[in-house]
């Protein structure tokens, strides 16, 4: 126990003794433990809450959803469900009319969204909405112009409580309280008619009685949506398998598609994206924890390199191999323990931020953000174990050496030339001392490595982070290009229900005066198959007068069906292939689902998975000959797209007005609250490549001392020894910086292909790293480590000459 | 850097004359606080080289003579008293007039050489004559190391040569410099007898071609080969004059 505290004591003086290092090592090693223990610790946190919100709300388990534009009989659909075999398993069922509409509200306030009208009947809630303001609604608001807002667009918007709010058709809500529902915590492509790019802002929903949405839109009587909750352990599968079977024996048949909880957007991405964030945050973290890691080992190993002649010393005493270690190994293990100390407290800061960032960002109702040990204590052997090792590989070396070569002086104990003898030939210009610099990247090859890799993992992670947004931003880019290539002033109107080409609402429409031309389509939701593929569509039957066609990869827009080049590639199809389009169908008897072959014509690059375009000769498939539920408008010269949107508020059957321009917006709007998160990654990797470099440059004039000091005696001025620090900083970081953006661009890639497709498989996704990020990362790597040696600057300047050489001797 | 000298001479510089070479310490004292306690390295010096010679400043260890070198090197200041180098004020000279003193002036060869190791022979000792503003740098490192006898080991990096061989490179750096005031600290210490009387053997050309060579050491038989011998003890000159019994030849020397 003596000897033991012996040892400690003596380690314990090391540390003290380089306390600027030994700061510098614990706090690398904090920001690697705190970026693991604070990043991977949203997982956590994000599963809890999501498990708590969709609970709390009784998030349906199944829902029956009619096509756009259809409806049936309130009642029907809910009686269909008492008629299972299994209706016993039916724990809740709510009928709903759901349409898009548009909103105008105060402070010129207009945007696209839905009317969601639920049944109010007695019974257990289905999709409920957890009001967190105002009110809820009651049973004496059914029927009446009352509705909640949902909640982050109400916010968004700075909807005040109560508000009043105007909807496709003219009529007027009262907004009572803001609340949120499970199907809409994200707003994805699934709502607005497959409008790819929404956001909460951009993307309104206003919750109310059945009787209340059926006036506003005068769709009195009639529902078009049906949510259902199932008892604990209950057949999901069977149930459903009824309730197909209730629906194709209905009469008439009722054309509708069956989805599970899985199926809606909101719930499948928030429980995949914590996969998928946890996978870019485990990079992230356990790069930043290897730039520690290395950082560390260079450190240490210039340390126990210090211990060199004390640890040969107590060799020629007869000190056993194993003790001599302990020194050396205690001062690591101390600073390893100071390193994740310091960790859980950066984890903990790191946290704060995080939570803020996740919490706006990821709207749940309910959120959890307890302290996650559990990582905490990975974090903690992490942080410890890595560098510990870092430790214990130098001092093996030390240990390896026979005491006369461990306790030699001067030139004697001068190790070789590393690589530098390769550079023999090679001659820069100007004094013969430009050269040092270059080779003495070369004489150390291992620290030079060390570092540059250190460097590079620092490097690899703000490529990588950044990588991610230039990716989603290249692909905004990509589908905004696709949508503005023609006519970037149109605005694509949708109705609530199919109407004739020659009826009332085209008419009114096309004689707006703020309104050019129009051009009636057709868009409705299908789902193409390819053996045992799938892929959901929004197909657009595309007018051939209109402004606006898609741009063709290959193929012809003509005699089949054009699909998007990520749709094409996951059903494993090229143009000449055929697909399965499974589609609604227009009867006497109203709309059925029915199955038609038809031939991949076309390749459109719009990275948006889910939009399909048909010509109109082979709109004949959907019996909607003659009609329309979309509406392509040109606006009058000097009009405003904003203009011609207020100006459709009034016309009945408009259920949303959109610009082009619009479509994308919203996307990059929730982009922009994503690069929050990304920041405080960005940040701590920019400290930590300050960390690593400003440790160089101290190592490397620790080093260096002897040379600097020779030089300075022979008169070179502290500011040309200081220009050689800088040159072979920048060197090896230019090498890290290098490797880094390289390394980053291959992790950026892998993360796109194995991540995105499962977190956000609608979208076509390609890995793209800007100009700019590669400049930032350029500059970030090669200007922290020139920036490095100035801290060095005063020290170089106010060398003691004599000492350091006398020391060095 | 200042203006460039074009001179090819290695050993001898144009400065090198009566004032170029003069060293003028009077009462100078330097004094060190160690735990508390003041060290006196050196207490109430006065010393005067006023033509070029082969200067042996002897002493045991602790006796202050590195920190007289350092002094007269311009590496460090005293705590009292002036030092006047080739003319020049060091007690009161700038940070930046030192290091250009040091550049011009004086040039330093150290027990344990301290040769660059990124770079070769010749490029060591061209690092002296660029430092100091010499034209045609490499042709001056060229001629200097083959007056050291090194000519085909120019192309060696430090490593690569023998403890002998570093140190005369390193006299070479010095001497390319083409300062008149060369400053040895223990040049010999490291080395074995055969090698330590070569090394000997090139400083004393330097005093016979016009330069003011000062050698620290604690080896008395070295003293024995010199023009002047300086004796320190405790920080104090306790001797000052030729060598007893007269200068020796090299041939002489042993230890």
């Amino acid at each position: 126990m003596r000897r033991f505290r012996f040892w400690t004591r003596w380690s314990w003086r090391d540390l003290r003794r380089r306390w600027l290092l030994v700061t510098a090592i614990a706090l690398v090693i904090a920001l690697g433990t705190g970026t693991y223990a604070g990043l991977l610790g949203t997982s956590a946190w994000r599963t809890q809450s999501n498990d708590a919100s969709f609970a709390a709300v009784h998030t349906h388990d199944l829902r029956v959803s009619l096509p756009q534009g259809s409806q049936v009989p309130e009642g029907r659909l809910a009686a269909l469900v008492s008629g299972l075999p299994h209706a016993a398993d039916v724990t809740g069922a709510r009928e709903r009319l759901v349409v898009p509409t548009q909103i105008a509200g105060p402070g010129g306030l207009l945007v696209t969204g839905e009317l969601v009208g639920t049944d109010t009947r007695p019974g257990p809630a289905v999709d409920g909405v957890w009001v967190s303001e105002g009110r809820a609604l009651g049973a004496g608001d059914d029927g009446r112009p009352r509705v909640v807002a949902e909640a982050v667009f109400a916010r968004k918007n700075d909807l005040p409580t109560p508000a009043e709010l105007t909807v496709s058709g003219g009529a007027a809500l009262t907004v009572v309280g803001r609340g949120q529902s499970p199907e809409y915590f994200l707003i994805t492509g699934a709502q607005g008619g497959g409008t790819p790019f929404l956001s909460q802002k951009s993307y309104g929903v206003l919750f109310g009685s059945l009787h209340t949405v059926q006036r506003a839109t005068g769709a009195t009587g009639v529902v078009n949506d049906l949510v259902l909750t199932l008892r604990p352990g209950a057949d999901r599968d069977a149930v459903a398998a009824e309730l197909r079977r209730a629906l194709d024996a209905a009469q008439p048949p009722v054309a509708a598609t069956i989805g599970t909880r899985d199926d809606i957007d909101a719930y499948r991405i928030l429980y995949d994206d914590i996969d998928g964030d946890a996978k870019l945050w485990r990079v992230v973290a356990v790069l930043v924890l290897l730039g520690g890691a290395l950082a560390a080992l260079n450190l240490t190993t210039r340390i126990v390199e210090a211990q060199r002649r004390e640890i040969g010393i107590g060799m020629a005493l007869g000190v056993p191999t194993r003790l001599l270690a302990v020194r050396p190994l205690l001062f690591g293990a101390q600073v390893a323990l100071l390193g994740v100390g310091l960790g859980l407290l950066v984890g903990w800061a790191i946290g704060i931020p995080l939570r803020g960032l996740f919490t706006d960002m990821v709207p749940l109702p309910i959120w959890r953000t307890p302290l996650q040990l559990d990582v905490f204590a990975q974090a903690a052997a992490l942080g410890f174990v890595l560098p510990f090792a870092a430790v214990a590989w130098p001092v093996w070396r030390a240990l390896r050496v026979q005491p006369v070569e461990a306790i030699r002086v001067g030139h004697l104990a001068a190790r070789g030339g590393g690589l530098v003898v390769l550079l023999r030939r090679l001659r820069l210009p100007g004094p013969g001392y430009h050269q040092i610099p270059v080779r003495n990247v070369l004489r150390t090859p291992r620290r030079s490595a060390l570092t540059a890799l250190g460097i590079a993992a620092a490097i690899t992670t703000l490529v990588t982070v950044f990588g991610f947004l230039d990716s989603f931003r290249g692909t905004l880019d990509r589908a905004e290009d696709e949508l503005l290539h023609a006519a970037p002033d149109r605005v694509a109107v949708t109705l609530d229900t199919f109407q004739p080409l020659d009826g009332d609402v085209v008419r009114r429409v096309a004689a707006l005066p703020q309104v050019a031309s129009v051009d009636p389509g057709l868009l409705t939701t299908g789902t193409a198959r390819a053996g045992d593929r799938r892929v959901d569509l929004v197909v657009e039957v595309v007018a051939g007068d209109a402004g606006w066609t898609p741009t063709l990869t290959s193929g012809s827009a003509h005699g089949g069906i054009t699909l998007a080049a990520k749709a094409a590639g996951d059903l494993g199809v090229r143009v000449g292939d055929t697909v399965t389009v499974e589609h609604p169908q227009a009867t006497p008897d109203g709309l059925r689902t029915v199955q038609t072959p038809m031939r991949v014509t076309g390749i459109h690059p719009n990275p948006m998975r889910m939009l399909a375009y048909l010509g109109q000769d082979s709109a004949a498939a959907f019996g909607l000959t003659g009609t329309a539920n979309l509406l392509t408008v040109t606006p009058a010269a000097g009009v405003a797209p904003d203009a011609v949107r207020r100006s459709l508020l009034a016309v009945p059957h408009v259920a949303s007005a959109q610009t082009a321009q619009a479509a994308t917006e919203g996307m990059r709007a929730s982009l922009d609250e994503f690069v929050g998160v990304l920041q405080v990654a960005a940040a701590v990797t920019l400290l930590l490549a300050l960390l690593i470099a400003f440790n160089t440059t101290t190592i490397g004039v620790d080093e260096r001392a002897r040379e600097h000091a020779t030089m300075l005696a022979f008169g070179l001025p502290p500011r040309t020894v200081l220009g050689m620090t800088t040159v072979e900083t920048v060197l090896v970081g230019g090498a890290g910086t290098v490797v880094g953006i390289l390394g980053g661009y291959a992790l950026l890639r892998w993360l796109t292909a194995t991540t995105i497709p499962s977190v956000l498989p609608e979208i076509g996704v390609t890995a793209t790293l800007s100009g700019l990020t590669v400049a930032e990362a350029l500059a970030l790597g090669v200007l922290t480590v020139a920036v490095a040696p100035l801290f060095t600057l005063r020290r170089t300047r106010r060398m003691d000459i004599p000492t350091t050489l006398r020391v060095m001797e | 850097m200042g203006e460039a000298r074009t001179d090819l001479s290695p050993a001898v510089d144009a400065r090198a004359g009566a004032e170029g070479t003069r060293i003028d310490l009077d009462d100078v004292c330097r004094h060190f606080t160690v735990g508390g306690n003041v060290v006196r390295a050196l207490d109430q010096v006065n010393l005067h080289v006023d033509e070029s010679a082969f200067l042996v400043v002897l002493g045991p260890s602790g006796s202050g003579k590195t920190t007289l070198l350092n002094l007269i090197g311009a590496l460090d200041a005293p705590t009292s008293g002036t030092i006047r180098l080739a003319g020049t004020e060091l007690t009161t000279a700038s940070r930046a007039e030192r290091t250009r003193i040091r550049r011009r002036t004086v040039s330093f060869v150290f027990q344990s050489f301290n040769l660059f190791p990124a770079l070769t022979a010749l490029e060591n000792v061209q690092f002296g004559a660029d430092v100091a503003g010499r034209a045609h740098a490499e042709r001056v490192a060229e001629q200097v190391l083959e007056q050291v006898g090194l000519g085909e080991r120019g192309r060696h990096f430090a490593h690569q040569l023998s403890g002998g061989e570093q140190q005369r490179v390193a006299i070479a750096r010095a001497l390319a410099t083409g300062n008149p005031i060369l400053l040895a600290d223990e040049p010999t210490g490291e080395l074995d007898f055969r090698t330590g009387v070569q090394i000997l053997e090139l400083l004393r050309a330097q005093a016979e071609a016009g330069k003011t060579v000062v050698v620290v050491t604690h080896n008395r038989e070295i003293s024995r080969v010199a023009d002047r011998v300086i004796e320190l003890s405790s920080g104090h000159i306790v001797a000052d004059g030729p060598p007893v019994g007269g200068r020796a030849a090299l041939a002489d020397l042993h230890w």
